[in-house]
């Protein structure tokens, strides 16, 4: 404090006057009225070879207003689709600023769209933008839809704000596969390079409009090769260690009526193996599921009937998972289920010299699947309800 | 003696912390993971070893000029002439090193957030704050870090802990799949940070109680070790094969946190550990500047030559590169044997010297012991 005195104080409290200046970041300043909010974009690729992209904004005057005047202002719509054509995302981007009174902001970005005419010609090269560009975050969820992008911008849902949010929710549901732009980037340089995207699509309903992800699709390094449907999908979410919300349900062999299980959780194992210069893959399933619903007149707290109806599940899960290897293994010969990178972790050595043969090897490649059921609880109720004590089918 | 001020050996501790960490913090993952691919966690660990080397060629060299710098005592080991040569170039190398990490910093901060600001203004304005603290002295410089680096080790807490469940185990192996080889390569950058810690030698000659020295260094060493590798980790686990993609890993990781839908975009946090960190660093090597300076040129004080040396380093920061990318290939291919040479090999002749003449001197009084 001497010291301080000594010196002078004015001379130090003008300095500490001068140096706020330097904190207000002049040339940066942002004010959130001059940002358009970007919430979803779409890419397109258009006849002549170059992108057309599109961007949800989101309103400021139908959002902003909704609390007080019960959104009955005249912004209507809570937001806009823009579209603009440009030799690059960000070409066409610029484009797209010339239309707006606002600055463009993607950070606040949540789902890419990449349309047919994209997947088909190639993603690789345009997603570099969303990792370079400084705004665009990489947890952004990436669909694909068989069509225009700028149709699933477009829908304005029941229950969400905006349909970019409304993709985002779905993605998280894990009904499809949850894919952001650093998967999509891992995915890509992965050792296989195959990718797989989850397939958005317009929902017509009788009340409005809606989205729903039914299927993936499946690209051959970056080109779209093929479309699997929802049913087609869950053999690649169990393998892929993705399943989530599922309900399976099976009819018991001995007994009239369905039984439906709600999974509780479950893991998959890539259990990679090379012998005597035969490449095989086990993949091993260990799921646990509730019993949701039971038509039959079966007793749930058997364990005798539970352990049959647990071969049955197994069996289910085995078969699904079957019908998607026919598919893509041997159909798409696409590699999206990181069998490649397995390989590569278990065998490093042999990989190395394997790994430009990998393309010939991947669909004739040998797969065991053993999928472990367990069922764990009956549910709320016991026995089967509205059947007598005496009545029930003892087994 | 030129610095007044005293401080203590866990001062010195977190002065050396962020001196090696806040650059790394950021490129670390990027640099390692592009040599040492899945291995770069291993990189830390062998980069480290130079950094418990360099502590120790410092504490040697102090035990035997306990008052000096390495400033003066190249000048008492190698004779005035060759000692004022070494000087020079230590001086120059630290100066333009320090105007690297000036534009590290502005480049950092200009390049993620402020894009329209002129580097020249978020340079200056850090130079200007770090000028300002080295003005004040040691106990300034080591009572400021005192207070950043436990924020800053909070904050960094905040981003691993977030991060945890975007985190995909398997992204680590194979585990030297390809031998030891790579991940030595990916180690040798780092080790060149880790060399820097040989700056304790302008800090050991002011510490209170100097037994305490070298474990507190070793301590902060490890610390440093420790930080790196969980970056290396986390970084790896969240991006895996994609890591040295990125021109600052960590930046993106922590973009990439979202947890419970609400806490998200928390890149300022970030931003807060590389300002505070980078301005440590900045200060500390700052302060080896000016009181080198002083040393080499025989002031009585280092104050005067604070602001001159100040605008020197940030013109040095002006020019030493026109582009990141310039920058950064000069960090990554001449820079670290720049630093190898100014900071490992020339310390160990010095050291190698000063063995030499002690043994030499001890004979010749032993002989002249003999004599009488």
């Amino acid at each position: 404090m001497k010291l301080l005195r000594k010196t002078g104080n004015r001379k130090h409290v003008l300095l500490l006057c001068l140096i706020p200046i330097f904190l207000s970041g002049c040339w940066d300043r942002a004010e959130v009225n001059d940002l358009a909010i970007v919430s979803g974009m779409g890419i397109n690729k258009t006849d002549e070879g170059d992108i057309k992209l599109s961007v949800q904004i989101i309103n400021p005057k139908a959002i902003g207003g909704q609390g007080n005047s019960g959104g009955g202002q005249s912004g209507g719509n809570p937001v806009t689709v823009e579209t603009a054509v440009g030799k690059t995302i960000f070409d066409a981007r610029s484009k797209l600023q010339e239309q707006f009174s606002r600055k463009l902001f993607e950070g606040h970005n949540r789902v890419v769209i990449i349309g047919k005419s994209l997947a088909e010609a190639g993603i690789r090269k345009h997603i570099d933008f969303f990792a370079r560009f400084p705004n665009p975050r990489l947890r952004a969820n990436v669909f694909f839809t068989d069509g225009k992008a700028s149709k699933i911008l477009k829908v304005i849902p029941n229950l969400e704000v905006d349909s970019a949010e409304v993709a985002r929710e779905l993605a998280q549901l894990q009904i499809g596969m949850n894919v952001t732009i650093k998967d999509l980037l891992q995915q890509m340089a992965s050792e296989s390079g195959d990718v797989a995207l989850p397939r958005i699509s317009v929902n017509k309903g009788k009340l409005g409009e809606g989205l729903r992800v039914n299927g993936t699709a499946i690209f051959k390094k970056d080109q779209l090769v093929g479309q699997i449907d929802d049913k087609v999908t869950r053999g690649l979410l169990w393998l892929i260690d993705q399943i989530q919300l599922s309900t399976v349900t099976i009819k018991p062999k001995d007994a009239k009526g369905y039984i439906s299980f709600k999974l509780l959780r479950s893991s998959t194992e890539l259990k990679p193996k090379i012998k005597n210069g035969t490449w095989t893959m086990t993949v091993n399933i260990t799921t646990e599921d509730d019993v949701a619903e039971n038509e039959t007149k079966l007793d749930m707290m058997d364990p005798k009937v539970t352990k049959k109806l647990e071969k049955q599940l197994e069996k289910r899960i085995d078969k699904r998972i079957e019908m998607t290897l026919d598919k893509v293994q041997k159909g798409m010969e696409a590699d999206v289920f990181n069998f490649a990178e397995a390989f590569h972790r278990t065998y490093p050595n042999q990989w190395k010299k394997a790994k430009n043969k990998w393309e010939e090897k991947f669909p004739e490649l040998e797969i065991n699947i053993q999928s472990t059921a367990k069922i764990r609880r009956p549910g709320r109720s016991t026995g089967p309800q509205g059947v007598p004590p005496d009545k029930e089918e003892q087994k | 003696m030129i610095e007044k001020g005293r401080i203590s050996a866990l001062q010195m501790a977190v002065l050396l912390y962020p001196t090696v960490v806040a650059t790394a913090i950021l490129v670390l993952p990027a640099t390692t993971g592009e040599f040492a691919k899945q291995d770069m966690w291993l990189s830390t660990i062998w980069a480290s070893l130079f950094g418990y080397f360099s502590v120790f060629i410092a504490y040697r060299l102090h035990s035997y000029f306990p008052q000096q710098t390495m400033l003066q005592y190249s000048e008492t080991i190698a004779g005035t002439v060759p000692g004022k040569l070494i000087g020079f170039g230590l001086l120059f190398f630290l100066i333009h090193t320090n105007g690297m990490n000036l534009r590290d910093y502005g480049e950092f901060v200009t390049g993620n957030f402020l894009q329209q600001t002129p580097l020249i203004v978020t340079v200056a304005s850090m130079a200007f704050v770090c000028a300002i603290t080295v003005r004040g002295g040691l106990e300034v410089v080591a009572r400021s870090s005192q207070i950043f680096v436990p924020v800053f080790i909070v904050l960094f807490l905040f981003i691993v802990v977030l991060l945890i469940p975007s985190l995909n185990p398997q992204n680590v192996s194979p585990i030297m799949g390809k031998g030891v080889a790579p991940s030595i390569k990916g180690a040798f950058i780092p080790a060149q940070w880790f060399n820097e810690l040989f700056l304790i030698s302008f800090l050991l000659p002011y510490l209170h109680h100097k037994e305490k020295g070298l474990k507190w260094a070793m301590l902060s060493t490890a610390l440093i070790m420790i930080t790196l590798i969980i970056t290396n980790v986390f970084a790896l686990l969240l991006f895996g094969n994609i890591t040295s993609s990125f021109t600052y890993p960590v930046m993106d990781a922590a973009r990439y946190i979202s947890v419970a839908d609400f806490l998200q975009h928390v890149e300022a946090v970030v931003m807060a550990i590389w300002v505070t960190g980078m301005f440590i660093k900045i200060s500390v090597f700052f302060y080896a500047i000016v009181v080198g300076m002083a040393q080499w040129l025989q002031l009585s004080d280092y104050r005067p030559i604070v602001f001159p040396m100040g605008f020197l380093v940030i013109i040095v920061s002006m020019w030493s590169a026109p582009s990141l990318q310039k920058l950064s290939h000069f960090s990554s291919t001449t820079w670290p044997f720049y630093v190898l040479f100014f900071l490992t090999i020339i310390p160990i002749l010095l050291l190698l010297t000063a063995m030499a003449r002690k043994k030499i001197s001890l004979q010749s009084s032993n002989v002249e012991r003999r004599k009488s």
